[in-house]
């Protein structure tokens, strides 16, 4: 492995490295968060001009939508592309990819240590700017931000898993020492192996994010103690999930939801008369439309082992219900059953795709 | 508003409004006229409310006729209990006057079947936004009385609810009506023959209905008359907003693709929306040269087109419930946006969403001349037509 060093700030280097690659040819485009300059607002972009590099913000705590989404057609274009990506959402690309939702090959993936990002109701008040001093000097001293997603805060995965480059943004970035980019991957060396910068054999070390780690360690034990007395039972989950309006929001936004018609809004749901009618003559009632915890509950058994804890479901649920605390406490559960990460190895195969005979005889 | 088919009666009060109402909600329940109905209940939490069927007359008790916030489009209740099947059980739903009349458009699009529904409807104070009603309950009841006393919605109110005028009675099968004399008794107002032949098999009386129905009547136009004019002022107000392609990237400008304002849309029916298909995908190496050509796009793609696209598939149909703008995680005024484009679509083909007046939905009506200034605006547009010069 190889690193370069840019005496630089973590967000001036990333500039330097992305013009670096789109100047030169190496990639057609970047794929990155982008503030834009005339309104304030927030999005996702993909520059193909490096004059229009300036305006991107590929390293600040905003997510409009998790990038994987957006990368899975993407990456599909034959065109080379550097993606900048959260380490979560370049998990849900990873996991996107075992379900043959986009391709790894023509991309070039640059994620960094993550210190969480803003929710989205911090984004459109349009104080990012003003909030971006604080939580830079917060992060790089390896603490958690008090306004940070809740997940976000509780996230363990903050350290990208295979990325081609890594940038150290949180934890390790301490003014003055530059903006230390680690190489991981061939296509990545060659990539960079003109770019600016003193180049070295450094690795990014673990150790110095310690102390975020185990101040995550601590913020995931509260946040899931916290869902699981919450939550626990049929009582716990209808009290959670009673208010749910059943928009659907949750998965439409979800990274790995990627099915073009979820099961949920299809035929298979439409009931008939008897159905209607055998609910009224044996409860007295039934709430309309029906399945409001069907919903839920079919999500966690269909994606849940590979909820990377992103969450985006929790941003836009129109009525707060905490979306991302159950799907990602329950998610971490369901996938340490199998010994799985979502998104830690693109080899790694997906547990409900792997046939064994023998297994779990305790359920049998 | 709507005119009374047959005699209208009066509940009297001595329990309060909602208690009364209920009451009668009740009667009709254990008369066995209907079979079940469909009502607001709070959810476990206490923090909103949901759509329940109820067959049990005692569970009428703990339902709510005048909910404070509308978290599911009542229309939505009723598609997906007559989507599939038309079913033999009579049931009767009180709901808002916009959430009928979207119940109305999606029986006219297939997608509910009122055959055996008894539609019930009440003078509309407004709703309080949903956000607002979940994050503290007890402060958005207490707005809401307030507008619910004067049937005059305030800034605590949606927005689209201060400027709405089908507030009072809609092509319901019945109505009741209690703003102007809520201290003397509802008016239950028959709609259609259905409500008529209803309200005779019960035992009401109809005494004061002379005395009641001038004052109601009054009051509903005095209100209408306000709200017309909240509405010509908010019109004015979106239709600088949105002008031009400017205008609908600036309103538009957080919108992150999530789509909820589609699917909590009472009217937007498919359960594959064209803009979440793969027909709409687009190519992406098309993607990548649309980016080389303008040096950067914006992603998801097309999200302005999807709004566009939105009103032009449903603004025909919209009612203006609102329920667009509640949905949405980034504070867009969605609804506002949508409201006054369905004005005016709606005007040019001289349609009102929601009446059940016979009327073909117009994109289903086909004539072979129509619309003669849309030539002239397709000339004016094309290059080096009149806008132009």
């Amino acid at each position: 492995m190889s690193s370069i060093n840019i005496e630089k700030s973590a967000e001036k280097g990333i500039n330097d490295l992305l013009r670096h690659l789109l100047g030169t040819g190496k990639v057609d485009a970047v794929l990155a968060m982008r503030m834009m300059k005339s309104s304030g607002t927030w999005d996702l972009a993909l520059v193909t001009d490096v004059e229009n590099l300036a305006e991107l913000k590929p390293l600040a705590p905003v997510m409009t939508v998790n990038a994987s989404q957006v990368l899975s057609n993407l990456s599909l274009s034959g065109k080379k592309i550097a993606a900048v990506l959260k380490p979560c959402e370049l998990r849900g690309f990873v996991e996107r990819v075992k379900r043959e939702q986009g391709s790894l090959e023509n991309l070039i993936t640059i994620s960094h240590t993550c210190g969480g990002v803003f929710p989205l109701d911090l984004v459109i008040e349009g104080s990012v700017t003003d909030l971006l001093h604080k939580y830079e000097k917060v992060v790089a001293t390896g603490e958690i931000p008090s306004n940070i997603r809740d997940t976000c805060k509780a996230c363990e995965h903050f350290i990208p898993m295979n990325a081609d480059i890594t940038i150290a943004a949180a934890g390790e970035c301490k003014p003055g020492h530059g903006c230390m980019i680690y190489i991981n991957s061939d296509k990545a060396r060659e990539a960079l192996s003109e770019c600016g910068g003193q180049h070295g054999n450094a690795l990014l070390d673990p150790v110095a994010l310690e102390k975020l780690a185990a101040a995550r360690a601590k913020e995931r034990e509260k946040l899931f103690s916290s869902i699981e007395k919450d939550c626990s039972g049929l009582d716990g989950l209808v009290n959670i999930f009673g208010k749910c309006v059943g928009c659907h929001g949750c998965s439409r936004v979800c990274p790995i939801c990627y099915c073009t018609l979820c099961d949920f809004e299809s035929a298979n749901f439409d009931y008939n008369l008897p159905y209607f009618e055998e609910h009224l003559a044996r409860k007295g009632a039934l709430r309309l439309p029906p399945d409001t915890m069907l919903f839920h509950m079919g999500r966690l058994t269909h994606m849940s082992f590979s909820c990377v804890g992103c969450g985006m479901c929790s941003d836009v649920c129109p009525v707060s219900i905490p979306v991302a605390a159950v799907f990602s406490r329950t998610g971490a559960r369901t996938a340490s059953i199998f010994d799985y990460v979502p998104g830690r190895d693109v080899s790694e195969e997906i547990p409900v795709m792997v046939f064994k005979e023998e297994e779990f005889p305790e359920l049998g | 508003m709507t005119e009374a088919t047959g005699t209208p009666f009066v509940l009297n009060i001595d329990k309060g409004l909602e208690t009364s109402l209920r009451g009668f909600l009740r009667q009709l329940l254990e008369s066995e006229n209907i079979d079940a109905l469909i009502l607001p209940l709070k959810v476990p939490s206490g923090d909103s409310f949901a759509w329940i069927m109820l067959n049990d007359a005692g569970m009428v008790d703990d339902a709510v006729s005048f909910p404070a916030t509308m978290p599911v489009q009542g229309a939505k209740a009723l598609r997906s209990l007559t989507r599939k099947e038309r079913g033999e059980l009579t049931v009767m739903a009180l709901m808002r006057p916009c959430e009928i009349r979207a119940g109305i458009e999606l029986s006219k699009l297939g997608q509910v079947n009122t055959e055996n529904l008894i539609l019930a409807t009440y003078d509309c104070p407004g709703a309080v936004p949903l956000q607002d009603y979940v994050s503290d309950p007890a402060a958005a009841e207490k707005n809401f009385n307030k507008f619910f006393v004067t049937g005059e919605p305030d800034n605590n109110a949606k927005p689209v609810c201060a400027s709405c005028t089908d507030f009072s009675m809609v092509d319901s099968d019945i109505h009741f009506g209690y703003f102007g004399v809520r201290e003397k008794g509802i008016l239950v107002i028959p709609g259609t023959s259905r409500g008529a032949d209803l309200l005779k098999k019960m035992d009401l009386q109809s005494d004061s209905v002379s005395e009641l129905l001038p004052v109601w009547k009054a009051e509903i136009d005095k209100l209408t008359e306000k709200r017309s004019s909240a509405r010509q002022i908010a019109f004015k107000k979106t239709e600088k907003d949105i002008s031009g392609f400017t205008g609908m990237l600036n309103v538009f400008a957080n919108c992150i693709g999530c789509h909820n304002c589609q699917s909590a849309c009472p009217v937007c029916y498919c359960r594959l929306c064209y803009f979440g298909s793969e027909a709409s995908r687009t190519n992406p190496e098309a993607m990548v040269n649309e980016a080389v050509k303008r040096g950067g796009i914006s992603l998801p793609p097309d999200r302005i087109m999807f709004h566009t696209g939105r009103l032009a598939h449903m603004s025909l149909s919209c009612v203006s419930c609102g329920q667009c703008t509640d949905a949405c995680p980034v504070s867009i005024p969605v609804a506002d946006v949508f409201s006054f484009v369905a004005d005016q679509t709606q005007k040019t083909f001289e349609y009102k969403a929601g009446r059940n007046d016979g009327k073909p939905l117009p994109l289903r009506d086909f004539k072979k001349s129509e619309l003669p200034g849309v030539h002239k605006l397709v000339k004016d547009a094309e290059p080096g037509g009149a806008s132009h010069e």
